[in-house]
């Protein structure tokens, strides 16, 4: 129980706990992997319809309003799909950009 | 229930049956503003089971937590950390009100998977009320940080000027695609898993009918496992997906030039 052999135990048990704990850190990311790209997609459809669903609800509400049957209801769902288009494409980007994140940290951390 | 009583001979599939608000007192089977339902029952028992986490399980205040106290300080840690990655140190004044939503929803969905339990977030009246509060709030939160500069969000000034009318309505429909996917998304999901575990559960009683049931009785019970694990999965994660899209919104209102 002599002092020098304790701070020699303290030294190896620090070792061993960082060893552990780099070895456990990039785990729990590669896991989810499955279920988030799945998230993604079921996010990105959703949002598509959604678009086109709204377009659809204001060209028919305008239409019936001014009695213009398919015009704006065309002009609508048009819009809405661009729109749609619009949410998807943005949320592709934040996904890219959280990957790319990701990827420069991994180097960082591999240095 | 009639009908049933009618094709008792051949498979009985009423899937979506699950799903019917009735009111739990009187039989007259009217649901008004005010009725009783099974719906607000089972919201009764989410927000039952939450405050019995919350203020019973952590009553003791130890240091050392009880299995209960750290359940409700690894839920705390959970979301706290999630709004501070994803909107930043000043989206944390929000974090009661999306702690609230992440809690609700997580006991809405997991009570629902309790048999013969409602699943209060499998209807879209339940899941838009709470998508609608989001985007108000957001809405409201941008307008009241960035004044009328808000607005620049729909007005692309990167465009050509005679575009950019036609670009503003299609960014005004985009910001209102958000609520929308974001309460389909959810009601989608829970009510999705749901219908498909009835579907297989109709088909289980096949054994008593024929011997076609011999196979396809083990087969759909090993179905319905199967599909309450992933329902297991889904519920959790979809609870997630709603609370983090709520932190990406609140991020937008706060900083909206990124």
């Amino acid at each position: 129980m002599s002092e020098p052999n304790d701070l020699e135990r303290l030294k190896a048990l620090d070792e061993r706990l960082a060893k552990l704990k780099k070895a456990n850190q990039p785990g729990p990311k590669v896991q989810q992997q499955g279920h988030e790209m799945a998230n993604v997609a079921w996010r990105m459809v959703t949002e598509l319809v959604a678009g086109l669903l709204i377009g659809f609800g204001i060209g028919y509400g305008l239409d019936v309003l001014f009695g213009t049957m398919p015009l704006f209801l065309v002009l609508f769902i048009l819009l809405g799909l661009a729109a749609g288009i619009r949410v998807m494409m943005r949320s592709a980007a934040e996904v890219q950009r959280q990957s790319q994140e990701a990827a420069t940290a991994a180097r960082n951390e591999g240095d | 229930m009639s009908e049933a009583a009618h094709n008792s001979e051949g498979l009985v599939f009423h899937p979506m049956d699950q799903f019917i608000v009735r009111p739990l007192f009187g039989d007259d089977g009217v649901v008004g503003p005010l009725t009783f339902t099974n719906a607000a029952l089972w919201m009764l028992v989410a927000v039952l089971m939450a405050t019995l986490l919350f203020v019973v399980g952590t009553r003791g205040r130890s240091i050392v937590p009880t299995r209960v106290q750290s359940i409700a300080e690894l839920a705390y840690g959970f979301v706290h950390k999630m709004v501070e990655d994803v909107s930043g140190k000043d989206g944390l004044k929000f974090f009661p009100y999306i702690f609230t939503l992440f809690i609700f929803i997580v006991f809405s969905n997991f009570l629902g998977l309790i048999p013969g339990a409602f699943t209060s977030t499998s209807h879209i009246a339940v899941t838009a009320v709470l998508a609608v509060a989001v985007f108000l709030t957001v809405t409201i939160v941008g307008f009241v940080k960035n004044g009328a500069g808000f607005l620049g969000l729909f007005w692309v000034t990167s465009a050509p000027l005679p575009l950019r009318p036609i670009l503003a309505l299609i960014e005004i429909i985009s910001y209102f695609v958000r609520p929308v996917s974001h309460s389909i998304r959810l009601a989608g999901n829970m009510m999705a898993g749901h219908a498909v575990i009835k579907v297989f559960a109709a088909f289980a009683p096949l054994i008593l009918m024929s011997t076609i049931g011999l196979a396809v009785t083990p087969l759909s019970i090993l179905a319905i496992t199967a599909m309450y694990g992933l329902e297991i999965l889904v519920a959790f994660i979809q609870a997630y997906v709603f609370t983090i899209l709520t932190c990406v919104y609140l991020k937008d209102a706060l900083h909206p030039h990124h």
